[in-house]
């Protein structure tokens, strides 16, 4: 077969052709954001709130209202349930988070497991992303256009706290309200995301393109580039792996995100790229400097 | 080896191959009392586990009449771990060896007693982390106490201890040097290492050695602290302020 | 609502039940040290990367006990090198800064497992299984393992627990002390993983958690000595697994889901109430 047609396949296929068109708008805004993510080190929160709001995808399932709906309502009951859990000191942080999600998506199954439930469980943890609908295109249109604009308008906040947040707030840029926009970003992305990945897969496409970058990238507007680009490339490998293969296709693509994290990070440039180049060596002495 | 304590010479060590102590030669009595001055990263810990066998030297040798006991600083302990004075206490006798019994009566007197010396006794119930931080130094000191060591290692074992429980503190070091004990005590305090028998001076190096008149002198101690240090010639002689660098988290 | 007495008569939940109690016991006991020493992500992910290669043996008839066990210690000792030091540097209080590799590792195993299941070897239904556990598909073999975890974790605890303490005390002092605080925590690591693989088939890989974390952060909620902690995460452990069968026996459902509510419930309430009264 010619490789072209190979390549051009699933875009003759409508529902694939969706498909391609939802991962690259979320993956181009969550491959971005997830700079920040893990700059600012949100990978474990990112991963307890996407698996905590399970329950609110059912909920959402079971009542026929969008996914998105359901998908916000859990990240709040989540997200406040897991602070309140991870503030007890007596248990700290890592257990109280264990509890509330454990809790959370032990209600998610019960709740879709139940008999008289339609049987989605499999797509809300795992994502579907060849059942996109009109609407979901629509909310990860917004995602991109109003989610891109706020980290370029937040660009110059979001390096100075993520640099170094002490000198930020000595210069007057207070570090929490910043924090706060970033954790609002992050979970729409989330809640707009776990359409096509489901709850359990979708931190792939938040962390694997920036690890992907992480090496390469000299500067946070590269990274943020380099990972939209990571993101939007290997959800179009998983759906043209998931057409050819007939593969479960939100599997494919989170598998997809997980090889590039991977191959980024073992094709480390040569050493005159100094690690990661100007951003991490910036980001070094900063650290290192006495009296910090 | 009659009545030494505590010999090294020329004594080397690396972390990661890294090179962070050179040419590190010393001695102690029995009964003697060493503080070990140096900046923070200047290789006082280092050489602390070293001689408690838990980092290989690169070069050197030393010779100890026993195996040490080690007070660590309380920063590294944590505060949350449910166990009380006594408990810490206790975990000394874990060094006898045995440790996979529990614990039995002369072991659990042994931590009484330790407590019981350095006045603990009447919080022996008390959870750590409740404990304030002067208690906090001396529950360590106790559970080196206990080890019965010929020789003790002790990380700056009054930094940020009320005046109460630091006198207690010295007054447990003389008792121990006055039962033959050498004690190597890392500090900050440039000042208080005048009341020691010996002093080393380090910074990934050995510096001076010897005793404190001879010691700290001006050149010896800028040597030492670079730009840490502050020294103010008063007439009478040198006087050494030196400014403590913590290492704030990230 | 059937009659809890059924827990006991019918045979299958009577084998249901004995698996329970056994997890339970292992809930109590190790439990208490994954609270203490902050493994609950280290098991949380033993059973996650466990899953793609219990798919892979429950297709093609190896034993998923021992292909669950192979990946149990690689993923321990895996954990172990990482962290150069033991459970107290490793999985535990740096378990965020590892965050990143170990979260997308998970989710790869995640992803891997369901397209094996569902399209390489067509058993989609094992997935709901083995992510939520079954009240009808336990065997012998799994009661066995389950004895044997227990039995392993309660001589651990005894001979190693004075250790455990000493080490998640004070790491630095523990090694002064002359404890093989390397081995000791390694074995820890070890004993969690394959404690995690063995609840996997009543509760599911991904909440096994529910019976090795939740019941023994209930019980810190209201003991603070290491004793205490492990009798009383013992006996809430054996309450929640027992009240959550018969939940799971009433409404249908694996025993995962319900056990994970209700310990996560308890766990919650306990705090709240107790912080009350302490403030």
């Amino acid at each position: 077969m010619d490789v072209l047609d190979f390549l051009v396949d699933p875009l003759r296929s409508g529902i694939d052709r969706r498909a391609l068109l939802e991962l690259a708008l979320v993956g181009g805004f969550c491959g971005a954001l997830g700079f920040w993510v893990v700059t600012e080190r949100l990978v474990y929160s990112a991963e307890s709130l996407s698996h905590g709001l399970l329950p609110g995808l059912v909920l959402a399932a079971l009542a026929g209202a969008p996914l998105l709906l359901g998908a916000a309502g859990g990240a709040l009951v989540a997200a406040a349930l897991i602070a309140f859990a991870a503030r007890d000191p007596r248990i700290g942080p890592d257990t109280g988070t264990a509890v509330a999600v454990t809790g959370l998506v032990g209600l998610g199954a019960l709740l879709a497991l139940a008999p008289d439930s339609p049987q989605r469980l499999e797509e809300l943890l795992f994502g579907d992303p060849l059942g996109v609908t009109d609407g979901d295109l629509a909310a990860a249109a917004i995602l991109l256009v109003l989610g891109g604009a706020a980290l370029v308008a937040l660009h110059r906040p979001l390096s100075a706290v993520a640099f170094d947040a002490g000198g930020a707030a000595a210069a007057g840029l207070r570090p929490a309200p910043v924090r706060l926009v970033l954790l609002v970003l992050l979970a729409a992305a989330v809640g707009v995301a776990v359409q096509g990945l489901g709850a359990l897969l979708v931190l792939a496409v938040l962390i694997g393109p920036p690890l992907a970058v992480r090496h390469h990238a000299r500067t946070p507007a590269r990274a943020m580039l380099g990972g939209a680009a990571v993101a939007v490339l290997a959800g179009s490998v998983g759906i043209e792996v998931s057409f050819h293969a007939h593969s479960a296709a939100g599997a494919s693509v989170a598998l997809a995100l997980c090889a590039a994290a991977a191959l980024g990070s073992a094709l480390r440039p040569s050493p005159g790229w100094a690690r990661g180049g100007a951003w991490q060596r910036s980001r070094r002495r900063a650290r290192a400097l006495p009296g910090r | 080896m009659n009545g030494t304590a505590v010999r090294v010479e020329q004594l080397a060590a690396a972390y990661r191959g890294e090179p962070v102590l050179e040419h590190v030669t010393f001695e102690a009595q029995e009964g003697e009392s060493v503080c070990v001055l140096g900046p923070n990263g200047g290789g006082k810990t280092t050489l602390f586990r070293v001689l408690l066998g838990e980092l290989e030297p690169t070069a050197g040798r030393m010779e100890l009449s026993g195996r040490p006991a080690y007070m660590a600083q309380t920063e590294r302990t944590r505060l949350d771990f449910p166990v009380t004075a006594f408990d810490v206490a206790l975990m000394g006798t874990l060094a006898a060896g045995r440790w996979w019994l529990p614990p039995r009566r002369p072991e659990r007197d042994a931590a009484a007693a330790a407590l019981e010396r350095v006045g603990l006794a009447g919080v022996a119930g008390v959870r750590f982390g409740e404990l304030s931080g002067g208690q906090r130094q001396r529950a360590l000191l106790a559970r080196a106490l206990v080890q019965d060591a010929p020789v003790l290692l002790l990380d700056e074992p009054l930094s940020g201890v009320d005046p109460a429980s630091a006198t207690l503190i010295t007054g447990v070091f003389d008792e121990l040097r006055s039962e033959g004990r050498a004690l190597l005590v890392a500090s900050h305090d440039v000042e208080s290492a005048r009341s020691f028998d010996l002093v080393l001076c380090l910074n990934r190096h050995q510096v001076a050695f010897g005793a404190p008149a001879e010691t700290l002198n001006r050149a010896a101690l800028e040597a030492t602290y670079g730009h840490e240090l502050i020294v103010l010639d008063d007439g009478g002689g040198t006087r050494a302020v030196t400014v403590q660098h913590h290492e704030h988290g990230d | 609502m059937p009659s809890p007495l059924d827990l006991a008569d019918l045979p299958f939940l009577r084998e249901a039940l004995l698996e329970l109690v056994l997890l339970a016991v292992t809930g109590g006991v190790l439990g208490a040290w994954i609270v203490l020493r902050r493994l609950a992500f280290f098991s949380h992910a033993a059973g996650s990367a466990t899953f793609p290669g219990l798919v892979a043996a429950d297709a093609s008839g190896v034993s998923p006990t021992i292909a669950g066990i192979a990946v149990a210690l690689g993923y321990a000792g895996g954990v172990q090198r990482a962290g150069r030091g033991g459970a107290g540097s490793a999985a535990s209080e740096t378990a965020r800064d590892h965050g990143e590799a170990t979260a997308l590792l998970l989710v790869a195993a995640l992803a891997t497992g369901v397209i094996l299941a569902s399209d390489v070897f067509e058993s989609g239904a094992v997935v709901d299984r083995l992510l939520f556990g079954t009240l009808l598909g336990l065997d012998t073999a799994d009661l066995v393992l389950s004895a044997v975890v227990a039995a392993l974790a309660a001589a651990g605890a005894l001979a190693l627990g004075r250790t455990w303490s000493a080490v998640g005390f004070d790491p630095d002092g523990a090694h002064a002390l002359g404890l093989p605080a390397g081995r000791a925590d390694l074995l820890l690591l070890v004993l969690v993983a394959v404690a995690a693989v063995a609840a996997i088939p009543a509760v599911g890989a991904l909440l096994v958690t529910a019976i090795y974390v939740l019941p023994a952060a209930a019980a810190r909620m209201l003991t603070a000595s290491i004793r205490g902690l492990v009798a009383c995460a013992l006996g809430v452990a054996l309450a929640e697994g027992i009240v959550g069968l018969y939940l799971a026996y009433w409404l249908d459902v694996p025993a995962g889901p319900p056990v994970a509510v209700l310990g996560a419930l308890v766990c919650l309430v306990l705090a709240a109430v107790t912080k009350r009264a302490a403030a």
